[in-house]
């Protein structure tokens, strides 16, 4: 008896405690949380329960239930698997692609001194350039024929035959991948710059007395020293390469044969050409579970405990 | 961590040069195509530097299809959502920052899934939700959709750089009787500034350089924005890659100038420091 | 001095940021006395100038309680706007929309049915068949076409003067210039791509079938023998080197290609001639279709007008459909190369001066509507993968028909 009113209160009390601390986090917390929840968080469970049923865009429209019906059908449809496969390549491609020329490019600059701003700034400007814009601009450099700017250079420096890039499945990937390489270089640039700043300089004349090369000293003093830096890099672009999809939607609009569609743009041909929106929120939704999954297992391999997911 | 040796950064300056011009080239060649006229067929051999630039696609551009207007409506969208944004993302991230609350762990757990699950298919809800509050064709819903769909990030951006602020400042406001709102305007706010102009370049580019939505909600002609002028350029049958790329031009001039501008402010060692600890 | 220029940059941002609204505020919608009405479509430049400034004044002019809002879409993302504004019953009043899509909002059940209006027996009356055709979905018409056009043969004039030719009646014919023609970078046949769009004017003019003639079987037609034989014409063709690369999508393109000299013939809508102007008429010449087993079936395009069941003001939005289905607004537009619509108009004297138009209307005779069923997009990827996959020689022309007949079967039972 005694017992259960003591808990009783205690739990009252921290009731009241709670409902203090948000009366007074409220008037900073409210704006953001308010617009999340309602055109963030509200939107995600309205997917939810569309890949649960034949969902119908009329107003007022039947929307007849069908269990896991759409679930099921992503699991057979082949396409779902070409676009999946083509997905994780893009993130198996350009995640490590970015951060190797990325980081070298860090390097590098880190070493020099003149000039080091003017490089950085360089580097920038494809990440701060509309993907739209890009997209376009690529597929014009690799457009078919003699008269395509990267065949014609290849014809006159290295003698090969005009290709046709956008036409072929693993030339058209490769387009897509150079471009998801070369827009996203110069932000690792910056991050990883911005943490070999963090880097007490301390350490690398100690080793330095101890006679490690630059490489010794990148590879067991600085990437250890930076795995944090190392694993935002990673989620980063990781969730970022998930998202592939308008480079892809304006250099090929997956083809040829449909080789080339990702993810994203086959749930925008499901909901937007053919009115699926049950089958395409599914597919939504599978994604997002696989992309939260990805990001949790691939958290080992960095053994930084600053995640707290 | 740095070379001794002065051949040895010869070959650096080289090796980055190189890739530089690599870098840029896309640019280059999108400047002369923007330069060449009647440009509905490839001119063969490709121009990359074009003799006699043609300006006249800048100018057939500024005049078509309300491009002059349109241009406006972005600076205006992309300042205001910016604005917005930053009063948003900063009060939420002084919140997860600096409050202890119930519950707290589990929202912030809440917007970094968001960020994984792709937004996509989201716009027809918007759609649904802009339409009940009666805001579709006004720039009061993009503005809503566009702070609302960076806030999750915003605040995970943000919230790092305002922990490692040290505590110990406060104590001296909060001995003067200073309120939360003091900390959050005199402490937080002013000791962030490079990671609040990096969040407002990120923001203003994101909303400057946004199609889907901006197509979807706005109705009338003439409250457009430039994204769509630009695909106004792109032709159902045979598209004038001249124009187009000069629109483009103008459209990413100016986030290209703001950068250069504002480089060094926002580019800073304290950025990542502060990121990671999140 | 930088310090200050940033600050200076600064304040004019902010101060345009707060100006700006005030600029736009007179120009601010006052939803007053007349009645607006909106219509989305996607004109070309010059198709947008007549109407807004000559088609749009004179309807004002005569229904002064009416005023028209034209709104012209982009192209790309075009069906993802509709999709939303119905989702959101924020739609205009009208839509000038692609033929095809007709029956897919139809089944949707975004439109209005036009049939059940009581002036509608009148105006069908005077309408061409085969586009009206493509306005039906289960027992009504959703819409009424309000331009039409399809696709005729396109001969580059040099080429044809240096083989000492005449633009070819026959498949036969053309296949035996496009052999002489042949060299580097040359090519007898310019295809637009293996879409439905780009192949069926060849399919079909070489006996190639889709469906029944009721749209409800594609097994038994799309692999019958003379659709594999058309495919498998068409194979041979590509392997031989007598179709350009254009077909899979690569440079040239047939525009290019046609005023270039590197193809000898393309098929191409009237666009064509109103978007290249001046430089078309003299580069090119213009013949039907060629004739093969099939005959000369060109593919017929076009627009349909719909009001969507959203609609503000239903009434006036049928007011100016029926006055768009008229000779003047008809004939107005023919002149930027539209094709009209409707009988009268096409017996008029002026379209019988106008060659462009009069080759269009001649082809359009013996041209066929793609299957007008809610679920064309599916059909249409479907055939196009087929018809790729062939000309990548993923498979034999028959096995590849079938196994999309079967699929085809699916969606059209549905």
């Amino acid at each position: 008896m005694q017992k259960s009113t003591n808990r009783k209160r205690v739990s009252s009390s921290r009731i009241q405690k709670g409902a203090q601390q948000w009366k007074e986090v409220i008037p900073y917390l409210l704006p953001g949380l308010f617009l999340f929840a309602l055109f963030v968080l509200f939107p995600f469970f309205f997917n939810l329960y569309i890949s649960f049923s034949e969902y119908n865009i009329m107003p007022g429209a039947e929307k007849p239930f069908v269990g896991f019906a759409n679930y099921v059908k992503a699991f057979t449809d082949r396409k779902v698997g070409l676009s999946f496969r083509n997905t994780v390549l893009y993130s198996l491609v350009t995640v490590p692609g970015q951060m190797v020329l990325g980081i070298l490019v860090a390097v590098f600059l880190n070493s020099i001194g003149r000039g080091k701003i003017l490089f950085r700034t360089l580097y920038y400007i494809p990440v701060i350039t509309s993907w739209i814009v890009v997209s376009l601009i690529f597929r014009y450099l690799f457009e078919s024929g003699k008269a395509g700017l990267i065949n014609y250079f290849a014809l006159r420096l290295l003698g090969i035959k005009p290709i046709s890039w956008l036409q072929n499945t693993w030339t058209a990937n490769f387009v897509i991948w150079s471009l998801g390489i070369w827009k996203g270089i110069g932000w690792v640039m910056v991050v990883f710059l911005a943490g070999l700043q963090s880097v007490p300089k301390i350490l690398y004349e100690a080793a330095e007395i101890d006679g490690a090369g630059f490489w010794d000293r990148f590879f067991k003093i600085t990437l250890p020293l930076l795995q944090p830096v190392l694993f935002f890099l990673f989620v980063n672009l990781l969730i970022g390469s998930f998202n592939v999809f308008i480079q892809v939607l304006v250099i090929t609009d997956g083809g040829p044969l449909g080789t080339t569609e990702v993810l994203l743009s086959y749930m925008y041909k499901n909901a937007f050409s053919f009115f699926e929106f049950g089958y395409a929120s599914a597919q939504s939704v599978l994604m997002g579970i696989a992309i939260v999954a990805i990001t949790f297992t691939t958290r080992r391999f960095f053994r930084a405990e600053v995640y707290e997911l | 961590m740095s070379f001794r040796n002065n051949s040895v950064k010869l070959i650096l300056y080289l090796a980055l040069f190189v890739g530089v011009v690599v870098f840029l080239t896309p640019f280059l060649y999108m400047v002369a195509v923007a330069l060449t006229r009647a440009t509905r067929i490839m001119p063969y051999p490709p121009i990359l530097f074009p003799r006699n630039p043609y300006f006249g696609n800048f100018a057939v551009v500024w005049s078509r299809n309300n491009f002059g207007r349109y241009f406006l409506n972005s600076v205006f969208l992309a300042c205001s959502s910016t604005i917005v944004s930053f009063l948003v993302a900063t009060t939420s991230a002084y919140s997860f920052a600096r409050f202890q609350f119930p519950g707290k762990e589990m929202i912030f757990r809440f917007f970094l899934i968001s960020m994984m699950v792709p937004g996509l298919l989201n716009i027809v809800p918007q759609f649904v939700m802009i339409k009940f509050f009666r805001l579709v064709n006004t720039y009061t819903g993009l503005l809503l959709l566009y702070s609302s769909t960076g806030v999750a990030f915003q605040t995970f951006f943000l919230r790092g750089f305002f922990e490692i602020i040290p505590r110990e400042m406060e104590e001296s406001i909060r001995l003067d009787g200073g309120s939360r709102f003091t900390i959050y305007r005199y402490i937080m706010l002013p000791l962030s500034t490079p990671a609040l102009a990096t969040l407002a370049i990120f923001t203003f580019s994101a909303s400057w350089d946004e199609f889907f939505l901006a197509l979807t909600f706005i109705k009338s002609e003439w409250k457009r924005t430039l994204p769509i002028a630009i695909r106004l350029f792109q032709q159902q049958y045979g598209t004038e890659w001249g124009l187009v790329f000069a629109a483009s031009l103008i459209a990413i001039i100016p986030i290209i100038t703001i950068f250069v501008v504002f480089q060094k402010r926002f580019i800073r060692g304290e950025l990542t420091t502060g990121a990671v600890k999140f | 001095m930088r310090e200050i220029n940033k600050r200076g940059l600064l304040i004019v941002i902010v101060s345009l940021c707060i100006t700006f609204p005030l600029l736009g505020g007179g120009k601010q919608e006052k939803e007053a006395e007349p009645r607006k009405i909106e219509i989305w479509h996607t004109y070309s430049d010059a198709e947008v100038k007549v109407f807004d400034e000559e088609t749009i004044p004179a309807f004002e002019a005569a229904h002064p309680g009416i005023k028209v809002v034209s709104t012209k879409m982009p192209y790309d993302g075009l069906k993802q706007q509709v999709i939303a504004g119905v989702a959101g019953d924020a739609v205009p009043d009208l839509m000038r929309m692609d033929i095809i899509w007709v029956p897919e909002f139809a089944k949707q059940g975004a439109l209005t049915a036009v049939s059940d209006k009581n002036e509608f027996g009148a105006i069908q009356a005077n309408l061409l068949p085969g586009p009206m055709r493509t306005n039906y979905y289960n027992g009504k018409y959703y819409g009424l076409p309000l331009n039409t056009n399809t696709k005729v043969a396109i001969y580059n004039r040099s080429a044809l003067t240096s083989l000492g030719a005449q633009p070819p009646k026959t498949f036969e014919e053309l296949v035996a210039l496009a052999e002489r023609f042949k060299g580097p970078e040359k090519w007898g046949l310019g295809v637009g791509g293996t879409s439905t769009w780009g192949q069926l004017p060849w399919f079909w003019s070489l006996g190639g079938r889709l469906t029944d003639d009721n749209y409800t079987r594609a097994l038994g037609y799309l692999d019958s023998s003379g659709s594999i034989e058309a495919l498998q014409t068409m194979v041979d063709l590509n392997r031989k080197g007598l179709i350009g690369p254009s077909l899979l999508g690569a440079e040239p393109n047939t525009w290019a290609g046609i005023q270039e000299g590197n193809y000898l013939m393309i098929d191409d809508g009237p666009w064509f001639y109103s978007i290249l102007g001046q430089e078309a008429y003299e580069k090119t010449v213009w013949e039907q279709f060629p004739k093969g087993k099939g005959g000369s079936v060109s593919v017929v395009g076009g627009e349909n007008l719909v009001i969507f069941k959203g609609a503000r003001h239903p009434e006036e939005a049928w007011t100016l459909m029926q006055y768009l289905l008229t000779d003047e607004p008809q004939l107005r537009m023919a002149r930027t190369g539209l094709i009209p619509t409707t009988k009268s108009a096409g017996g008029n004297p002026e379209l019988e001066d106008n060659e462009l138009v009069q080759i269009y209307v001649k082809q359009l005779q013996t041209a066929r509507p793609r299957t007008p069923h809610p679920n064309w997009e599916k059909i249409s990827e479907a055939v196009g993968l087929a018809f790729e996959s062939a000309y990548r020689e993923k498979g034999t022309a028959e096995r590849l028909l079938r196994e999309t007949a079967q699929e085809i079967d699916g969606y059209l039972k549905d």
